[in-house]
């Protein structure tokens, strides 16, 4: 059985998921690409107070996404 | 030019990288910061040009725009991009950070598809040991065919092993072709635009597999050389291609792309990097705070005020003279006023102006140099060890890594005035001094956020302004000077808040706009190196002693100039027969609705209008027309009350910071509607302001 797939922003702080894809288009989506958050990529969450922006650890970077960001990046938690 | 000079071989080396691998850092090394700055043709990107002689060779060093990627979607790529294309350096460093190499890893591989001669230098790596991260370069170094040199520019190693490479491959050149990475399913595609531009060959002057990569990513820039030289039905079949792409695989092309260059890397680097894990550190743990919902804005806040306290007390012995005076220590208070750094540059100054009397006497050229030159020069030079001990606290907090934590502390705050994080950057530079604040605004990546940030920015109260309302406050008696200041910094946050929430409404009833969001990168934290911060420093000093030098000098003959002459340029003693005054009176009546009248307007108007020059010379033309030493006995000579010292600092504060600010607003945004609105906007709010301030004063 497949795991359900979630939004980033509902993953609780030290769960891993893999980045199944990112919805949406435009600037935001190319810098996500960039800075390395391509599909098939395993993301760590450190922080999620559940409001406000998150920290995700992502090939070995810390990066800090908004919560309307994260909210388009669908991801299978492992 | 020296003869000498030219016969020497020149070798231009570019050198580019990702934001924070260390750019800067390892520019400044390779230069010894003989940098030559100017702009990229056409925009106002700033251009770094430094030479190094080594070995008999000249190394011409181009510090390239720090970027991601090389896909031409911001200015920054494109004339990276442009620059490697059509200037072909002799040598490209492409710089990787050793603590991160997965991710950054990212530009060196694009720079490798296209260009040949590169060298991929690995910085920091006096801190991988420390991480446990361990590569080995001489394996990197076979894979990819390049050489791959490992530097630190906090200890200086391998920066000589740097040099001799870039000499080598300048000689020997690099990789007979550009690197071919493996995309799997994608190459037929690939294969057939590449087939199709081959026919066409001696057109195209770039790489071929690198262009037909680049087309079926989506390539705006290439797809116009496209079209231009080998005409629209050419790159309508490459376009089909792309767009075959994206209903085979049901992705988009650019995602594909990325995804398989990650998993190259990811092969590539596979027994190259051995991460060894070793927990996180304590210093980072303690960052981890900052990522609270209320601790971290407070932490943040906090740490700001601390370091405005502090640098204040030094200077000034603000506030520590106000808190002993208060707890009943006056005698102490006073050695601390005059033993800052502040009181005894004035003190030298004061001794400077009465030996001069006493060897010069009376004369228009005593009055010129001692109340023009050294009046005005003097009393603005009393604050450069502010400004070199704010610009210290701005440098520790960006070189540490905190800057970025501050910003996604803020971050929530900040939506409520339609701000993301990204604005706390250029926000915490403007305290320094507006104009790289407003260039730095760069890195904001929603235009229009960008725009509301350039129109707002000029309300957060630089040194120079720091520098007057100092002034002003001193002239005040203990406690109320210490709550003016406070007054006046909250008077522009709030002015600062108010607009940007005003601007981001309409922005939003325009349709123009949607939440301001984050995306930013959290650099390890880690202590500041001394030699870095000094840098930025020394970069602030320099620009204060010039400014002071050029035209705050200027600035005071002027004055002293409109404040000695009557229109009919006959020197006098009694400044309100001058030329100043005659100006000045023009404007005074706006200020009678404070109460000031006669002497006291024109004066203070006359101040205003120097003062949109540039801000620090509000207190030179203070002082120049009173003939007062300092501003806080020019403002006591003019008799003001405590009420209208704090309606001025109020309008002093909110109305345009300066020329060079509202220039640098003009070539960023390149709109003259938008810099008028500004100016519009401020001085309405600065007027209102010192209105407010005025009736609540009176009130109290
Ligand atoms: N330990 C260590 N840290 C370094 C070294 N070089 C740079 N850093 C740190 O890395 C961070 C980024 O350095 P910069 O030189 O500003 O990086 P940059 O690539 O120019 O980044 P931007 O200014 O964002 O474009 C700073 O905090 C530096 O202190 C080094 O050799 N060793």
């Amino acid at each position: 059985m497949q795991k359900p797939l979630l939004t980033l922003d509902t993953l609780p702080p030290g769960s891993n998921a893999k980045i199944v894809s990112i919805s949406g288009s435009g600037g935001w989506v190319y810098r996500l690409y960039q800075m390395g958050l391509t599909p098939g990529t395993i993301v760590t969450v450190i922080v999620n107070y559940g409001a406000g922006p998150l920290v995700v650890r992502v090939r070995g970077v810390d990066i800090s996404l908004g919560r309307g960001i994260a909210r388009r990046i669908i991801v299978e938690p492992l | 030019m020296e003869n000498n000079d030219t016969a020497k071989k020149e070798i231009v080396v570019g050198v580019a990288g990702q934001p924070n691998v260390g750019k800067s850092t390892l520019f400044n090394v390779l230069t010894g910061r003989r940098v030559h700055v100017a702009n990229w043709p056409g925009v106002t990107v700033e251009k770094h040009e430094g030479i190094r002689e080594y070995m008999g060779y000249r190394l011409r060093f181009i510090d390239l725009p720090g970027i991601y990627g090389f896909s031409a979607t911001t200015i920054e790529e494109k004339i990276a991009r442009r620059f490697i294309l059509e200037e072909k350096p002799d040598v490209l460093l492409v710089l990787v950070d050793s603590i991160n190499p997965e991710r950054t890893m990212y530009l060196a591989i694009q720079a490798l598809e296209m260009y040949t001669r590169v060298i991929i230098v690995f910085t920091k790596i006096d801190e991988t040991h420390a991480r446990g991260i361990h590569i080995n370069y001489e394996a990197l170094n076979r894979r990819l065919g390049v050489p791959v040199v490992a530097v630190s520019s906090a200890t200086g190693q391998g920066i000589n092993e740097l040099l001799d490479k870039i000499v080598e491959v300048a000689s020997s050149g690099g990789r007979r072709k550009p690197l071919r990475i493996d995309y799997g399913e994608l190459e037929p595609f690939i294969l057939s635009v590449e087939q199709v531009l081959e026919k066409n060959d001696s057109k195209i002057k770039y790489p071929i597999r690198w262009v037909s990569i680049r087309l079926l990513e989506g390539d705006r820039e290439l797809e116009e050389y496209v079209r231009r030289m080998l005409g629209e039905k050419v790159l309508i079949d490459i376009l089909k291609t792309r767009e075959e792409i994206r209903r085979i695989f049901h992705r988009s092309p650019e995602e594909l792309f990325a995804q398989k260059r990650f998993e190259y890397i990811e092969k590539l680097l596979r027994g190259v990097v051995v991460r060894v894990h070793v927990g996180i550190t304590r210093r980072e743990r303690i960052t981890r705070y900052f990522y609270h919902p209320w601790l971290g804005p407070f932490l943040s806040i906090f740490t700001l005020i601390i370091v405005f306290l502090v640098a204040f007390s030094i200077n000034t012995g603000f506030p520590l003279n106000v808190i002993l005076a208060d707890l009943g220590y006056p005698g102490l208070a006073e050695a601390v006023e005059n033993y800052s750094l502040g009181g005894l540059i004035e003190a030298g100054f004061n001794a400077l102006s009465n030996y001069l009397y006493s060897i010069m006497g009376e004369s228009i050229i005593s009055s010129l140099v001692i109340n023009g030159i050294i009046g005005g020069v003097g009393a603005v030079a009393v604050f450069l060890p502010l400004i070199m001990m704010v610009a210290f606290f701005l440098a520790v907090l960006e070189d540490s890594g905190l800057s970025p934590r501050i910003a996604v502390s803020l971050h929530n705050w900040l939506t409520r005035i339609g701000v993301s994080g990204h604005a706390v950057f250029p926000m915490l530079l403007g305290f320094g001094c507006n104009v790289p604040a407003v260039m730095s605004t760069r890195a904001v990546p929603d235009p229009r956020e960008r725009i509301r940030l350039i129109m707002t920015i000029p309300f957060i109260p630089c040194q120079a302004r720091l520098v007057v309302i100092l002034a002003f406050a001193s002239a005040l008696s203990g406690l109320s000077g210490a709550l003016l200041i406070l007054y006046g910094y909250v008077a522009a946050f709030i002015a600062f808040s108010l607009v940007n929430r005003s601007l981001y409404w309409i922005d939003k009833k325009r349709g123009r706009v949607s939440e301001p969001e984050l995306l930013l990168e959290l650099p390890p934290i880690h202590k500041p190196i001394p030699r870095v911060v000094w840098w930025h420093v020394w970069d602030s000093t320099k620009h204060f002693l010039k400014k002071a030098g050029t035209i705050i000098f200027l600035l005071s003959i002027l004055i002293w100039f409109l404040t000695s002459y009557t229109p009919s340029l006959t020197y006098t003693g009694d400044p309100s027969q001058t030329i100043g005054a005659y100006l000045a009176r023009l404007f005074a009546p706006f200020l009678y609705p404070i109460g000031l009248r006669g002497d006291q307007a024109w004066i203070i108007a006359f101040a205003l209008i120097i003062g949109f020059v540039a801000k620090e010379s509000v207190i030179s033309a203070l002082t120049i027309t009173t003939g007062a030493d300092t501003a806080r006995d020019a403002l006591r000579l003019l008799k003001l009350t405590d009420v209208q010292i704090a309606s001025i600092t109020v309008f002093m504060i909110l109305y345009v910071p300066c020329m060079a600010t509202l220039a640098v607003m003009l070539s960023e945004t390149r709109s003259w509607k938008i810099v008028l609105a500004s100016i519009g906007i401020m001085l309405s709010i600065a007027y209102v302001g010192m209105l407010f301030t005025y009736m609540i004063g009176l009130l109290l």
